[in-house]
């Protein structure tokens, strides 16, 4: 069974009286342990597709399946449940409490389920640890690094080890050396056997991933495997 | 456990933002204060009047020229009526026989009582028949009260109340010493037990002598006197107050078809009148304050409207990470929550104090009036979730999405 399983979702915006069509029918399917990207002009839709995949939203049309489950009939709790669980999301920008520590920020998923006190503080140390943060957990965003905000963001959405993490142009608002870190860090989450997708604009950063969607004007154009001459490991290409 | 750690963060996120807070505690702050200021006096002024009538037992009513007056034409009406006569007290007690004990009873203020170098001005002298002791509520604790002798000869005896004994005899006791009233002579001859139910010290700030004795000193008291009357039972009262009509009817000559030209007291019918006095009070002045509080809740709403939207980035990585719309709703809930009940407990303490000192300025003590706490603590809560719920909605039914691209 596949991780994802989308049967001609459409997107369709009410403005009034012109209706805008943002997914014009998109079948895709995922398997656990794919590293996907999916790129596309600005304006192509990649970001309403990932909202859909994140369960953020619901499709106009169509059929989502989610490890199995329709997703596309749920109701907004049932969804919050799923985002909880199933997916930990990347943001471009990061999108940490601004007033919390690094810690805090981590452990708001498990606070949302309900986990326990132990429980919670196991976990957070945890992920914190996977993005070698374990020395800045007390800090608050303002005193990081962009590098190191988004090993935060990185380490909440590993928390409640997710069946898939979802980036959103994760080294769009980061220099490029830091970029090349955070990419690296996916890539080694990816072995540890993490199911990831990341939309983005940049090529070089696609290439990280086994496959790319290129969307356009709300339909996949192409989905190709990326080439092993092309393929980015740790940096380089081989 | 979630729900404590989702208090926690409405807590903090009020810490942060201080000064607002604290404006908006005010809003509530003034609003609850001042409800309570006004149910705390007024609580206060009933329950003195209440330990006032104390004294009368649930059996006893009075007989005076004025009675309960509920209008300026009732007082004037009264004021024209001719005073009660002291043969009546002979007549009630033959023609009523749910009657058990009648004494009529008459009392001056414009009072001074020495002994020795102490003084006191303004003492309640009450000059009452010999059996006034087993009609009212007032109990003998040393010594013994007056017999009908000591008043048909008019003896110069007195029963003294226990702020008297402890203001002018301190260390003294004053069983068979000589006090004078107005300089007038008299003898101790009892004390009375202190009134333990009453809040009001000024019960025990009052002395009894014999009726024809005060008689005798202060004039004849017709338009001031009263009788006292007993009935067999609560029960009987009703009959008892009619037996006492028709007697006075007959003896004042009044007309068939004429209204009473005296009135009859009891406690319950003062309480009556000052619980329709107080009720209309409490309405109007309640009714008033009350806007305070919707201006209160007002601004927490405001606030936390202005909050949400500020927050709406929050909001979003909150759904974005698996915040269910009750968990945001909770949020939101207790910060307007905290902030309501917050401002409602420091209003509750300001209104308290405030009432207790408006009613010791009309010289009544009170004892802190439970039913303004409860109130208060009702009333904010109720602010805080009826302004605090629609601001709440509006951030726990954000789309996740729109909430996350906010700017």
């Amino acid at each position: 069974m596949s991780l994802i399983e989308t049967k001609d979702i459409w997107k369709t915006y009410d403005m009034g009286k012109i209706q805008v069509h943002a997914l014009r029918g998109i079948s895709i399917e995922i398997n656990k342990g794919d590293y996907i990207a999916i790129m596309g002009p600005s304006g192509s839709g990649k970001s309403t597709l990932m909202n859909l995949v994140g369960c953020l939203d619901t499709p106009s049309k169509g059929e989502y399946y989610f490890t199995g489950n329709r997703v596309s009939q749920m109701e907004e709790d049932e969804l919050a449940t799923i985002r909880n669980k199933e997916i930990g999301f990347v943001f471009q920008t990061f999108n940490l409490m601004p007033r919390a520590t690094a810690f805090h920020n981590v452990e708001l998923p498990l606070i949302y389920n309900g986990s326990s006190k132990e429980d919670r503080d196991e976990k957070t140390r945890k992920a914190l640890a996977a993005v070698d943060l374990t020395d800045r957990m007390m800090h608050r965003p303002n005193e990081l690094s962009g590098g190191q905000r988004q090993r935060v963001a990185i380490a909440r959405a590993l928390v409640n080890e997710p069946s898939l993490i979802l980036a959103d142009e994760p080294t769009g608002n980061l220099d490029t050396k830091t970029g090349l870190e955070i990419m690296q860090l996916f890539s080694r989450l990816h072995k540890e056997g993490n199911t990831i997708i990341i939309v983005t604009h940049e090529r070089d950063v696609a290439t990280y991933a086994d496959r790319i969607l290129f969307i356009r004007d709300g339909q996949i154009e192409s989905d190709e495997l990326v080439s092993t001459n092309e393929k980015k490991i740790n940096g380089t290409i081989i | 456990m979630i729900f404590w750690e989702i208090f926690k963060m409405a807590a903090n996120a009020l810490r942060i933002n201080r000064m607002r807070t604290i404006l908006t505690l005010l809003g509530v702050i003034i609003g609850v204060s001042s409800v309570i200021t006004i149910i705390s006096a007024l609580d206060g002024l009933e329950q003195s009047i209440r330990a006032e009538l104390e004294f009368l037992g649930p059996s006893t009513f009075i007989v005076a020229k004025m009675g309960i007056i509920r209008s300026d034409e009732d007082f004037f009406e009264a004021l024209k009526r001719k005073p009660l006569k002291y043969e009546y007290v002979k007549a009630i007690e033959e023609g009523c026989d749910k009657c058990v004990k009648v004494a009529a009873s008459s009392s001056a203020f414009d009072t001074e009582i020495k002994y020795r170098n102490n003084k006191l001005r303004n003492v309640q002298v009450r000059g009452s028949e010999y059996n006034i002791i087993d009609i009212i509520d007032f109990e003998l604790g040393q010594g013994r009260f007056f017999t009908a002798e000591e008043d048909l000869t008019r003896r110069h005896v007195v029963f003294i109340g226990t702020t008297i004994q402890d203001e002018l005899f301190p260390g003294v006791d004053p069983i068979g010493k000589s006090l004078k009233i107005n300089n007038v002579k008299y003898e101790v001859i009892g004390i009375a037990k202190k009134k333990g139910s009453s809040f009001n010290d000024d019960a025990d700030r009052v002395v009894f002598v014999p009726y024809h004795t005060f008689v005798k000193q202060f004039g004849h008291p017709r338009g001031r006197m009263s009788i006292f009357v007993k009935a067999n039972s609560v029960e009987d009262v009703p009959d008892a107050m009619d037996q006492v009509r028709n007697v006075l009817r007959a003896r004042r000559h009044v007309a068939y078809e004429k209204k009473d030209d005296f009135g009859i007291v009891t406690a319950d019918a003062v309480m009556a009148v000052l619980n329709d006095i107080t009720k209309f009070l409490r309405m109007g002045l309640v009714g008033v304050s009350s806007i305070a509080l919707i201006v209160g809740g007002i601004i927490i709403m405001n606030i936390m409207m202005v909050s949400v939207t500020e927050r709406t980035r929050e909001i979003g990585i909150r759904k974005s990470i698996g915040a269910r719309q009750k968990d945001i709703l909770m949020q939101f809930l207790y910060e307007s929550l905290i902030q309501s009940l917050g401002g409602g407990a420091i209003g509750i303490a300001i209104g308290v104090i405030l009432g207790k000192i408006l009613i010791s300025l009309m010289n009544f003590d009170m004892t802190p009036s439970v039913s303004a706490i409860i109130v208060g603590l009702t009333i904010s809560t109720g602010v805080g979730l009826f302004f605090g719920i629609y601001p709440a909605m509006k951030a726990a039914k954000m789309q996740p999405v729109k909430a996350l691209s906010y700017e």
